[in-house]
């Protein structure tokens, strides 16, 4: 990256300073975590997708080292080694910068190296008005820095679980679609094996072991598998037991005897991931398509609605704002609410401003349970292009 | 050096000797000549070509950052070392040698994954119980990123390998693999089986065109009267 004008870095400096002021004041504390990340822990929980996108190195050493690609873990991290359990009511926010190589190369909307203002919130039990601060707070930030026209995207995995869960099927069903939720291909894929019976009885395990394994026995199942591979002359090398492989082979089987997922259901959770509606139409489009199923999505509908009244009353304008079921982040831990502010001169595909909820990561970076969790991040440069500072 | 078509190609193993009977019997003697401890050659009657001996893996650099204008080496090496490889070269001659395919390989035992698709929830299942992501390990780590991507298969972490990768797994480096096999006798020997839908790429050695390298109109000439007199 060619250096930057001292005037836009003066820009950029005082623009920060205004973020933190309207943080600070709300009562977020403002720390600095580490720029210099240990990889292993940081390259586990952010996924392939970003690990491909972040600088990794190794230290004279040895210990493999990378810089942040987001402040959200570091956060996290210091958060914990504060409070071990993590289930400590905390308010943090902070602003500096992160890195991400650019496949293609680096440009103004996306640089490799940019700077992020944001702000996390942790272990705060009602989670529909921690889910509104939020985002008021971000939106009161990016209006203070200057930005008085954008547009608000929202998204709510909650209702989507809440969709899986009042529809019959196992269990483990719920969790691959949730899995699968992020890649539109793969959740359609999996949709469809669902439904068809052919589909859940063609897999290619050994017959003789298919018939021996009994979903009811599980017990029995390990020692089926270990005699299978022991007749078959097939060394178990590597960390995987014979009791992994038994869970998985004991999911398969009973697929094969389980009914398929009806097809109307199918359909409904299209419609469901086809919808797209001014926020506040949402939830009754959302009805509508319940309706003929008889199904009642009760508590997570309330939640959404909850929380749209008290983004109304902190506020934010709902009545413009727009929800997409299938809003999609490229980072995989959000599990509920999440929201993009985003402006025409940039598009959407380069938001300014972007978080939710992400209540498994806590315990993911190591705290002993899951604690709740909602935060935000400011792309600062991209605020700062829009709002036509520090011309670069 | 300025003006020269610049032909890179491998400085040892069978890799080089397979290269100069492939343009011996085209009627291009290589002859090393020059100071350079053996690095730098020319083609005995045909005037203008440099020949530059380079180890495989970075021919492929120098074919992508035109420091070499003609190159044989793996297509495994190129598609790893370029993204955009269609863009940045030009296949002109495959050469017949170095016949490899990269796989994604699994433990034979683990008779519940088949194919990518089982990956991906065994991956799942694994981090449930581990608490950490499946390892691949592989020198490949651009090929698999693009292949696990394109199968919808997330839930990984690479661990650089640079050698013995087969060994990974009962190594307890790695749960699987993503190497070259020929005849998956070696696979076999670790324990290991390939995916049924796990094949990433067929390779073999082929003759390759720099796209940004300083061509002009009379190196494309050489270029050329070096693929033609390949292809007959």
């Amino acid at each position: 990256m060619p250096a930057e004008a001292a005037q836009k870095v003066e820009a950029l400096a005082a623009q920060a300073q205004r973020l933190m002021a309207t943080f600070t004041r709300a009562d977020y504390e403002q720390i600095a975590p580490a720029i210099i990340q240990p990889a292993g822990l940081f390259l586990d929980v952010i996924g392939e997708n970003l690990r491909a996108r972040t600088y990794v190195f190794t230290d004279p050493d040895g210990e493999e080292l990378c810089l942040r690609p987001d402040l959200t873990v570091p956060t996290c991290r210091l958060h914990l080694a504060r409070h071990p359990a993590g289930d400590v009511p905390a308010r943090y926010c902070y602003s500096g910068p992160a890195f991400r190589y650019q496949p293609g190369g680096p440009t103004s909307a996306h640089p490799s190296e940019f700077r992020q203002a944001g702000i996390e919130s942790f272990a705060a039990t009602d989670r529909e008005k921690d889910d509104a601060a939020v985002l008021a707070l971000t939106v009161e930030a990016v209006r203070e820095a200057g930005l008085a026209r954008f547009d608000l995207r929202l998204g709510d995995l909650g209702l989507f679980n809440a969709l899986l869960d009042a529809l019959p099927m196992p269990q483990r069903w719920r969790r691959r679609l949730r899995h699968h939720f992020w890649r539109p291909e793969a959740f359609r894929a999996e949709l469809a094996r669902l439904t068809s019976r052919e589909a859940l009885q063609a897999r290619g395990v050994p017959r003789e072991l298919m018939d021996a394994l009994d979903p009811d026995r599980p017990e029995a199942a390990p020692n089926l598998v270990e005699g299978y591979l022991e007749r078959s002359g097939l060394e178990l090398v590597g960390t995987r037991t014979a009791h992994e492989i038994a869970g998985r082979l004991l999911a398969e089987a009973a697929d094969a005897r389980e009914t398929p997922l009806p097809s109307s259901a199918a359909t409904l959770i299209e419609g469901y991931t086809a919808l797209k509606a001014p926020a506040r139409e949402a939830a009754a489009r959302l009805e509508a398509l319940l309706g003929p199923h008889k199904l009642d999505l009760g508590a997570a509908l309330a939640a959404f609605r909850r929380r749209l009244d008290l983004l109304d009353a902190a506020g934010i304008d709902t009545t413009s704002a727009t929800f997409a079921a299938e809003f999609g982040r490229d980072l995989e831990y959000y599990t509920g609410f999440v929201f993009e502010i985003v402006v025409p001169e940039l598009g959407p595909r380069s938001p300014v401003a972007g978080g939710g909820r992400y209540d498994d990561l806590l315990a993911d970076v190591g705290a002993p349970t899951k604690v709740p969790a909602v935060g935000a991040c400011i792309h600062t440069e991209r605020l700062l292009a829009v709002l036509g500072g520090g011309a670069a | 050096m300025s003006g020269h078509l610049i032909l890179a190609l491998p400085s040892k193993g069978r890799l080089m000797e397979q290269c100069a009977a492939l343009l011996e019997r085209a009627g291009l003697t290589v002859v090393k000549s020059g100071p350079a401890r053996g690095y730098k050659g020319e083609i005995a009657g045909l005037p203008g070509v440099e020949v530059n001996f380079i180890s495989s893996s970075e021919i492929a650099q120098h074919l992508k950052n035109g420091t070499a204008h003609l190159g044989i080496t793996g297509e495994d090496l190129l598609r790893e070392t370029m993204a955009d490889c269609d863009e940045r070269v030009t296949f002109l001659h495959p050469c017949g040698f170095g016949q490899t395919d990269v796989v994604v390989a699994v433990p034979a035992a683990w008779i519940d994954v088949r194919q990518m698709f089982d990956l991906e929830e065994m991956a799942l299942n694994f981090r449930r119980l581990h608490g950490r992501r499946i390892r691949v390990a592989t020198k490949y780590m651009n090929l698999t990123r693009r292949f696990f991507a394109h199968n919808g298969v997330t839930g990984y972490r690479i661990v650089e390998s640079l050698g013995a990768t087969e060994g990974a797994p009962a190594a307890l480096l790695a749960e699987l693999i993503v190497d070259i096999t020929t005849t998956g006798a070696t696979l076999r020997a670790n324990g290991l089986k390939v995916l049924e839908d796990g094949l990433i790429l067929k390779s073999q050695a082929n003759l390759v065109s720099s796209n940004g390298a300083p061509w002009t109109p009379e190196l494309r000439n050489l270029e050329r009267e070096v693929a033609a007199r390949l292809a007959v």
